[in-house]
């Protein structure tokens, strides 16, 4: 009973603490379209004809397909301190202080939860691919305790993902995924670029540095980092190599 | 006489209870809101003057252009048409607002706790072709300006109005507080 209470007081505390961290929530790769690319810090994503919002823990599905008349067609709860939506295909990947959370919609209309990957509490962005989704946790902050880093999990089979890689990392927060090349922002240690061929065994590249990054976007040819400061702008006609090309300040 | 003491003690106490007055509490310097009323608040416009970049947050790209919020209260719009020169080029007011997403020539944000669709197509102006009134009730309470930026006491808002900043001032410290 008094475990029971202790949990209880904790969810509390989650719930109270939850919004501030939401504020710098994750996610996105749609394909540059007419939606156009989103960071990964997001709570709104559009696929197809549907758009989906997460508050900190409500999912909403709006049918779009009349552009001009947005019309609800699901509320679904999810969990407490929802951060971050990501879509791919037919699955979004949720983002949550307590893990992250795949929901297929194949429905579109209906998003319904495949399956789970729960961790200790923490910040956490996603990106995902046909079968690994990468997610960084974020330690030491109101978001809880965590071993800062990149979780790999393998998401062949949705209903149980697996983790295949833990690889510290101090500080990750946004990160953009372009082929096998995946960027991770890393507030004052800078970008990192990795080459994830080998999912199961990302190899840190080079590291960017001259800001506080937040969030990337791979756009093209160019990715668009928000840093602190403003947004830089580097050329990645080499997704390995990227040539900074200017910073537009704040 | 035992008695009698006893009686007085409990008057003595009586009279303290009669005296009781409202409790005063410690003035400390805190922040205290500045409030709009939520119809003006909502209000959506567009300026071709850009703003400098206070709280920045999320980034979106789409065409030419990327899109960055100033949480709370709008989105800044970057022509990078040829990245090299890339700049501010304008802003969409959106009070309330921390989220974005495009499909088309339309924009999806929130607006405080409303879902709106704003029309982008035209360079010069914006215009507001959809608004669900409380599709985000969490938006109400919970947008960046219902909290001061700095940490201490605050005078805990109310939710019939739209706080558009704050300003410090002594206020009770019978109040919020942010770490």
């Amino acid at each position: 009973m008094k475990f029971s209470f202790y949990k209880l007081l904790i969810a509390l505390f989650v719930c109270f603490v939850g919004w501030s961290c939401s504020k710098d929530g994750t996610s996105n790769a749609a394909a540059v379209s007419s939606t156009g690319k989103a960071g990964s810090l997001s709570k709104f994503t559009i696929v197809g004809n549907f758009l989906y919002a997460v508050d900190s823990r409500l999912l909403y599905t709006y049918d779009i397909s009349n552009p001009v008349n947005p019309v609800k067609t699901s509320t679904a709860s999810i969990n407490f301190n929802v951060e971050t939506i990501f879509p791919f295909k037919n699955r979004l990947f949720i983002g949550t202080t307590t893990g992250m959370f795949i929901y297929s919609i194949d429905t579109p209309s209906l998003p319904s939860k495949l399956g789970q990957a729960l961790h200790v509490r923490s910040c956490d962005p996603v990106v995902a691919n046909d079968s690994i989704a990468f997610v960084t946790l974020k330690g030491n902050t109101w978001c809880g305790p965590a071993v800062s880093g990149l979780y790999v999990h393998d998401i062949k089979n949705v209903f149980q993902p697996v983790l295949l890689k833990t690889l510290p990392i101090s500080s990750p927060e946004g990160l953009g995924l372009e082929g096998s090349v995946l960027y991770i922002c890393c507030n004052n240690d800078g970008l990192k670029v990795f080459n994830v061929a080998n999912p199961a065994n990302p190899v840190e590249i080079r590291t960017i540095t001259g800001g506080y990054f937040k969030d990337v976007i791979p756009y093209g040819d160019l990715l668009i980092c928000y840093i602190s400061t403003g947004i830089s702008l580097y050329d990645i006609t080499n997704p390995t190599n990227p040539v900074f090309i200017k910073l537009i300040a704040n | 006489m035992r008695f009698i003491l006893l009686v007085l003690c409990v008057f003595s106490f009586a009279s303290c209870w009669t005296k009781v007055k409202p409790v005063n509490y410690q003035k400390v310097w805190g922040s205290k809101p500045i409030y709009s009323g939520f119809t003006q608040a909502k209000q959506i416009s567009y300026s071709s003057t850009a703003l400098p970049v206070m709280l920045p947050g999320n980034i979106y790209a789409k065409g030419n252009l990327i899109y960055q919020l100033e949480i709370g209260k709008g989105i800044h719009v970057i022509d990078n048409s040829v990245p090299a020169q890339a700049n501010r080029v304008g802003f969409i007011t959106v009070n309330g607002s921390s989220q974005i997403s495009i499909k088309g020539n339309y924009l999806y944000t929130n607006n405080y706790d409303d879902l709106v669709v704003v029309d982008i197509s035209n360079s010069n102006t914006v215009s507001v072709v959809k608004r669900v009134a409380g599709a985000f009730p969490e938006g109400k309470q919970y947008y960046s300006y219902s909290q001061p930026v700095e940490s201490g006491y605050y005078e805990c808002p109310v939710f019939d109005s739209a706080v558009i900043g704050w300003r410090k001032d002594s206020i009770s410290a019978y109040n919020c507080f942010k770490n």
